[in-house]
């Protein structure tokens, strides 16, 4: 039992470096791909670095009449939640450091603390500016649940219907793509379904169009505003480590293929093959799903929000879980 | 909705949404707005005082900076006031000349304020392409007047710098640019869905009340009112060519008054200040562009000058309106600035009742405001702001009157 | 793709060169002085500003030998920024408070005011040697 312990205790502090470094790198490889897209030249790479460390180095102001408890302790709840739910997610090859003890349904409830702590965080800051963006927030998050638990619903109960042992595992799903069980129906559902996703993530990482609860022009960053400091570096962090869980979870979801199963590599070459290959895996889907949805729209309003992902990406997604329902019940693809 | 609390929220006066100091205060019930008020009056840099310190010739160059954007329309107001004060005929070329100047002015300051628009609404690639497209007028006013921004070519009786034969292939590569670029930024500003949601029917005003209001520029012709100082009181070379009121009709098939038809009426006038700009060098007169070259000249007929004008041009942001009068002294003994935003800013009001907080940025930059050019007063009593009342100010503009009189 | 016009206009730039003009370096610097004095020590090299236009109206140059001390700059100047020197009759130039309007250079009768082509003028003191000319 102890050296199960070390190793996750290990396994842990490894996960959070990796998280926070690799959130920040992709964060600079966005705002690099943004730049380009709008013909600028985008500050270097590693500029999110420098932004930490300039956070880091600066005062934590607390407002007058904020509660202190809940402001302080909501960035470190944001981080800690958003660092856990890596913990639960395979990276390349690598199998998840607590992959036995939860699931997949486990990570999308894990998704929501970063949030709900932004959420306290802003409503213990006494601003009016915060109130609003923590309002928002709350709808935001109401909007885009429901998308995100149909289609891993509908992925794991296509698994199921495959007969998959313990669809919801994430190495289950890791080791299993679902594109592999299905048919034609099947794939268009899947491709649906990613759509939806890819929708999804711009929302849990508060980006344009969906950054309405910190929206700079309206709100001076809403939620954040009273932020600063030390507290506004965990904040980014815990963005950082998100982004890097989000991407993840579409690999997972969509693209768990690994190179090892088409080329026969073993032992560390192998992991490093995996690993670079994840590593496009997720700046891919970083690239669709937040450069470029970001530069391309303006911010909806709250109630466009709502309209959009309760009506068109929720329509979406049903779609997509009837096409695989239909491709199980008319047993096209591998039913077991 | 109505059970919710009423809450007040201050934007302003230094808010990431307002690109110049005011002071909005907004009471809020949920997301909505119930009641709006503003203070101006926080970027007041006593303008007018120190052109009264100043000679006529002085005074051009302090023009150019009351608006960043709009140089040349103040210069050119307050030159035409004291142009007719001192019945100075200016030579026809320098009209041309103006007028050209004022149209490359036109076109940045509406891809400017397509710029911040494009910001407010969360979309910055269209706030980097405006801005990038702008460079273009930019770098032709740069070319001709030797500076991007105040670009100090305007005297009193013409212009200082004339526009060689061998400058012109520049400004028609200019316009070529813009005559291709105008089917994108339709396209982009005006086809995009996330705009179209922003936009359209958001910060309403009804073609009655920017009427009753008294708007000006493109914030009253986005509402219907067929109104532009370019086309109604012509002045510089406007009187030669062929200048219309752009309604937003040129796009939409009815006119709302909304933000949408305020994008509208600006890019559709950049369109045609393109026209205008080709019209005008087609006709170009001769030299000569300065009534007089001898400074000490300017300077002594202005100063046995007597009298009072009023100046009116068309700027990009609506009517800009100078009053001069001239005592035979160096300086004026007034000089009345009354920037376009000052006859907007009231609407705000009007449009911002009922809209979303997600809305103010949008609606505020809809009237594209210009708060320094439009700050004439800050009153000060015993260290802290005080408000004047209607009864107040006429109060005092009559003891002023007395005391120019006696 | 008219309902979202700006993703296909996007994806095509992000294959073109950026129009950023990367004055004075690619990125900015730990100390922009420092580059500078870098800069000139020939250790670094700066990226060019834009090219200036022909009639750019830069920091003012004044030949004192050919002045006839008349103060009709004086006179003109909107920013209060030549002062005449009585014992010498000549003047004095404030860059700081100058406006570049060049109006002194068209007044002046024997021509020996001039705008140049500098304008990197950034000082920390108001009345630095670079900064008054007379
Ligand atoms: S350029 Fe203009 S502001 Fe500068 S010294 Fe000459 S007249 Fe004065
Ligand atoms: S106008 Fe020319 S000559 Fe006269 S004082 Fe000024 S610099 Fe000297």
């Amino acid at each position: 039992m102890i050296p199960m312990i070390t190793a996750a205790v290990l396994g842990c502090i490894g996960i959070a470096v990796y998280g926070m470094f690799f959130g920040l790198v992709l964060q600079g490889v966005d705002r690099k791909w943004a730049a380009r897209m709008q013909a600028r030249y985008g500050p270097p790479l590693h500029q999110p670095f420098i932004d930490i460390a300039k956070l880091l180095c600066k005062d934590n102001i607390i407002p007058k009449n904020a509660v202190k408890s809940v402001f302080n302790a909501a960035p470190v709840i944001a981080l800690a939640a958003s660092i856990t739910i890596l913990l639960y997610l395979p990276i390349g090859s690598i199998m998840p450091v607590l992959g036995g003890w939860g699931d997949i349904i486990l990570v999308i409830y894990l998704l929501t603390v970063p949030g709900l702590a932004m959420v306290a965080g802003g409503l213990a800051s006494g601003s009016p500016y915060a109130t609003v963006g923590s309002q928002r927030e709350m709808v935001t998050m109401i909007a885009y649940e429901l998308p995100l638990a149909i289609a891993v619903v509908a992925i794991a109960w296509r698994l199921n219907a495959a007969g998959v042992a313990d669809p919801f595992s994430l190495v289950t799903l890791a080791q299993t793509p679902v594109w592999g069980v299905v048919g034609i129906p099947g794939i268009i559902g899947l491709l649906l379904l990613m759509l939806a996703i890819a929708w999804v993530t711009p929302a849990e990482l508060s980006r344009v169009p969906c950054d309405t609860p910190e929206a700079e022009t309206e709100l001076c960053g809403g939620l954040l505003v009273e932020y600063s400091g030390k507290n506004l570096a965990l904040f980014s962090l815990s963005g950082a480590v998100k982004m890097v869980a989000m991407a993840t979870l579409t690999v997972v979801l969509f693209l768990p293929w690994n190179l090892t199963w088409f080329i026969p590599l073993t032992g560390a070459v192998g992991i490093v093959a995996d690993l670079a290959f994840f590593v496009l895996k997720v700046l891919l889907v970083v690239f669709f799903s937040v450069s470029l949805i970001r530069v391309g729209m303006a911010r909806f309003r709250i109630n466009h929000l709502v309209t959009f992902y309760w009506g068109y990406i929720t329509l979406i997604g049903f779609t997509g879980m009837i096409l695989l329902v239909l491709d199980a019940v008319l047993g096209m693809g591998v039913v077991a | 909705m109505s059970n919710k609390p009423v809450y007040t929220i201050p934007i302003g006066p230094i808010h990431p949404a307002l690109k110049e100091p005011i002071l909005f205060t907004f009471d809020i019930q949920g997301e909505v707005i119930n009641a709006v008020d503003f203070a101006p009056g926080k970027v007041h840099r006593g303008v007018e005082w120190m052109g009264m310190r100043r000679n006529p010739v002085q005074i051009v160059h302090l023009c150019d900076r009351i608006c960043g954007i709009c140089g040349v329309s103040h210069t050119l107001a307050f030159a035409r006031a004291v142009e007719q004060i001192a019945e100075i005929e200016v030579p026809e070329r320098a009209h041309y000349v103006r007028s050209i100047i004022a149209e490359f002015e036109r076109i940045q300051s509406h891809l400017l304020w397509a710029g911040v628009a494009a910001h407010e609404l969360g979309f910055d690639t269209l706030f980097h392409l405006a801005w990038r497209v702008r460079e273009e007028a930019m770098d032709v006013i740069e070319y001709l007047t030797g500076n991007r921004i105040n670009y100090g070519i305007v005297q009193v009786g013409g212009v200082r710098r004339d526009f060689t034969e061998d400058q012109f292939p520049r400004i028609r590569k200019a316009l070529e640019t813009y005559e291709g670029l105008v089917n994108k930024l339709v396209t982009l500003f005006l086809e995009d869905t996330t705009i179209k949601l922003r936009c359209m029917n958001t910060g309403v005003l009804t073609e009655k009340d920017a009427l009753e209001l008294c708007t000006v520029g493109p914030t009253a012709r986005a509402s219907g009112l067929k109104m532009d100082v370019r086309a109604d009181a012509p002045y510089a070379a406007y009187g030669d060519i062929d200048v219309k009121a752009i309604l937003p009709d040129v796009y939409a098939d009815c006119i709302k008054g909304d933000v949408y038809d305020r994008i509208v009426v600006r890019l559709f006038e950049v369109v045609d200040s393109v026209r205008i700009i080709r019209d005008l060098m087609d006709q170009m007169p001769a030299w000569p562009v300065l009534w007089e070259t001898r400074y000490a000249k300017i300077l002594s007929t202005c100063k046995k000058a007597e009298g009072e004008a009023i100046g009116r041009v068309e700027a990009p942001r609506g009517e800009c309106f100078h009053y001069v009068r001239m005592n035979g002294s160096e300086a004026p003994q007034q000089w009345k600035v009354k920037a376009s935003t000052y006859s907007n800013q009231m609407s705000w009001l009007k449009i911002l009742q009922g809209e979303q907080i997600a809305d103010i940025p949008i609606i505020v930059a809809s009237i594209d405001p210009c708060m320094s050019c439009t700050d004439r007063v800050t009153v000060i009593r015993d260290g802290s702001p005080d408000v004047m009342t209607k009864d107040t100010l006429h109060r005092l503009s009559v003891e002023k009157t007395r005391r120019l009189q006696a | 793709m008219s309902i979202v016009p700006a993703f296909p206009e996007v994806l095509r730039q992000i294959l073109k060169k950026p129009v950023t003009n990367l004055f004075p370096a690619r990125y900015l610097p730990k100390s922009i002085t420092g580059f500078l004095n870098k800069v000139a020590a020939g250790e670094a090299t700066i990226n060019p500003p834009v090219a200036l236009p022909p009639n750019f109206r830069g920091k003012i140059t004044y030949d004192r030998d050919i002045c006839i001390g008349c103060k009709l700059c004086v006179r003109v100047c909107p920013a209060h920024a030549i002062e005449f020197l009585p014992e010498t009759k000549t003047v004095r130039i404030f860059v700081t408070q100058c406006i570049f309007c060049a109006q002194c250079n068209d007044v002046c009768p024997v021509t020996c005011l001039h705008m140049s082509d500098e304008f990197m003028l950034a000082d920390t003191n108001r009345y630095s040697e670079n900064l008054i000319v007379e």
